[in-house]
């Protein structure tokens, strides 16, 4: 039998922030919806056409839009409380 | 923002589905809905885009309709300050293959981290091995003093190099540095420290000759080691969460100390308030290093060839406003110097010559800038005049390098900017 050793693990946690819970929703109907633009080429135009797409055929009441400085950066303060108070559902994008 | 009320949904394109999951559980949110449209999205045509938006609306509908299964109750996970330890063979080469398996490494052999040397390490700070120094964007491990000193140990540092270690993560995880863009963009971006005081020599760091190449143990230990605590405790893998398109030489290593006997004027840690005798480290979200060769007598000669180098149309610090870095070589400091000129009067030509038209940009990279600068600019179009930084003194000029006549324009990430610690 071969000699061992120990070695520490070098890695922390992910995840290991509290949870919290999160709104739920029903569905679409008569709600408002926010979006923050994340300022990639093309996302603009996504958010556009979500938009309509949601008020024409997912019976959403209103919609709010807002557009970060840049993708690699948070949203500001301002701006996530204006579209939370606001706004049932938010959505914002990730990618290229 | 689901803390505030609303339900928050992202969209991602495909290849960046594994980012955003493991995103959303490393912030605590493992079942945050997300919609996928396919990659690559931003070159699409807009009809492309038009095509895609119905179905993505669908999808978003379910996942909204789907979203009363995962309501949680507010469950708090225990944070783990102590490191775990794993038993294996003792040899080395066994070791490291298990280290490799674990994708705890950098691709280079490492040290053992064993509970003798992590101990041993430990004995360089003060502090106690549980001390939270940070939290690590963007998986948000906790940076114990004793998780920074195993991924010391693992880079070859010595006991001597922790203080700096603990001061480099402290410094990385301030909100200016703006670590969570840095480690998930697939910009090139590496971290880049810059030691100054009277910790260089006392750690017999290289300010001279080679000072960003190979050759010297602290150097060379220090870089690796802020990049493995960026990866290991910041769970920023590549091709995970790291989403670099390409990286860069710089990821596994970028370290030096500025040359303060060779600078004409005041060194980085002065000029930010902080007492000649004082060490800090500075912590540079920089991309790769330009070269820039010249054998240019004349001041004004030389800052234009510098600000010629600096311009170019797919540059985030156009499209952001950014930080650009200039390494001078000591000879062209002393050619700035004899000229009379003061370092924010190199700043200000710099920042000056260097403007450059938004039309030398792609219309989508202008329409970046447009988005970003807008607030400070004004409308943006093909014929503004965009500065590479926000103000000349942002252009940030350190004095390092031997003899040549050599300079380095270090762009910097764009949305990010330096921050300096005394290390104590």
């Amino acid at each position: 039998m071969s000699a061992t050793t120990r070695i520490f693990d070098p890695t922390a946690p992910a995840g290991d922030l509290p949870q919290l819970a999160r709104r739920t929703l029903d569905g679409l109907i008569g709600k408002t919806i926010g979006f923050i633009d994340n300022a990639k080429p093309n996302f603009n135009f996504l958010v556009e056409d979500l938009a309509a797409e949601f008020v024409k055929n997912h019976g959403v009441k209103a919609l709010v839009t807002r557009r970060k400085r840049g993708a690699s950066i948070p949203a500001d303060d301002a701006m996530i409380r204006e579209i939370a108070a606001r706004c049932d559902i938010v959505i914002t994008g990730s990618g290229d | 923002m689901t803390k505030l009320g609303p339900l928050a949904l992202t969209i991602c394109s495909s290849a960046f589905v594994k980012l955003g999951r493991a995103q959303a559980a490393a912030c605590g949110y493992p079942d945050l809905p997300i919609a996928v449209v396919p990659h690559p999205f931003s070159s699409r045509s807009r009809a492309d885009v038009r095509a895609l938006a119905a179905q993505c609306a669908a999808d978003i509908a379910q996942l909204v309709a789907n979203s009363e299964a995962g309501e949680k109750s507010g469950v708090r996970a225990a944070i783990a300050t102590r490191a775990a330890l794993f038993e294996v063979d003792d040899d080395l080469n066994a070791i490291n293959a298990f280290i490799m398996q674990k994708r705890w490494g950098d691709g280079l052999p490492v040290i053992p981290p064993t509970p003798e040397r992590v101990e041993a390490m430990l004995c360089g700070s003060a502090r106690c091995a549980d001390e939270v120094i940070a939290r690590v964007a963007p998986g948000f491990g906790a940076a114990t003093v004793e998780r920074i000193a195993i991924n010391a140990v693992m880079a070859g540092c010595e006991p001597a190099h922790l203080p700096l270690l603990i001061a480099a993560t402290s410094a990385v995880c301030e909100c200016p540095f703006n670590l969570q863009g840095v480690q998930t963009t697939t910009d090139p971006v590496a971290v880049w420290l810059i030691v100054n005081g009277p910790v260089a020599q006392q750690l017999n760091m290289n300010s001279g000759a080679n000072c960003l190449g190979q050759g010297n143990w602290a150097n060379a230990t220090l870089g690796r080691a802020l990049r493995l605590i960026l990866q290991n405790i910041g769970v920023a893998l590549p091709g995970e969460m790291d989403r670099a398109t390409q990286g860069q030489p710089g990821k596994i290593s970028f370290c030096c100390a500025e040359n303060e006997a060779e600078n004409p004027w005041q060194p980085l840690h002065v000029e930010r308030g902080f007492q000649r005798e004082q060490s800090t480290v500075t912590v540079v979200g920089a991309e790769g290093t330009m070269n820039m060769h010249s054998y240019g007598k004349n001041a004004d000669d030389i800052l234009r060839v510098f600000a010629d180098t600096m311009m170019h149309g797919p540059s985030n610090e156009y499209v952001h406003g950014g930080e650009p870095w200039i390494v001078l070589s000591p000879e062209h400091a002393e050619i700035l110097h004899d000229a009379g000129y003061s370092k924010a009067d190199v700043q200000a030509k710099l920042w000056e010559r260097s403007k450059m038209q938004a039309g030398r940009m792609t219309p989508e990279d202008m329409g970046r800038a447009q988005a970003s600068r807008t607030a400070a600019y004004g409308p943006i179009d093909a014929d503004t005049w965009l500065t590479i930084a926000h103000t000349p003194h942002d252009i940030a000029i350190i004095v390092a390098g031997g003899p040549g006549a050599h300079t380095v324009y270090i762009p910097c990430f764009g949305n990010t900017r330096s921050v300096t610690k005394s290390i104590d």
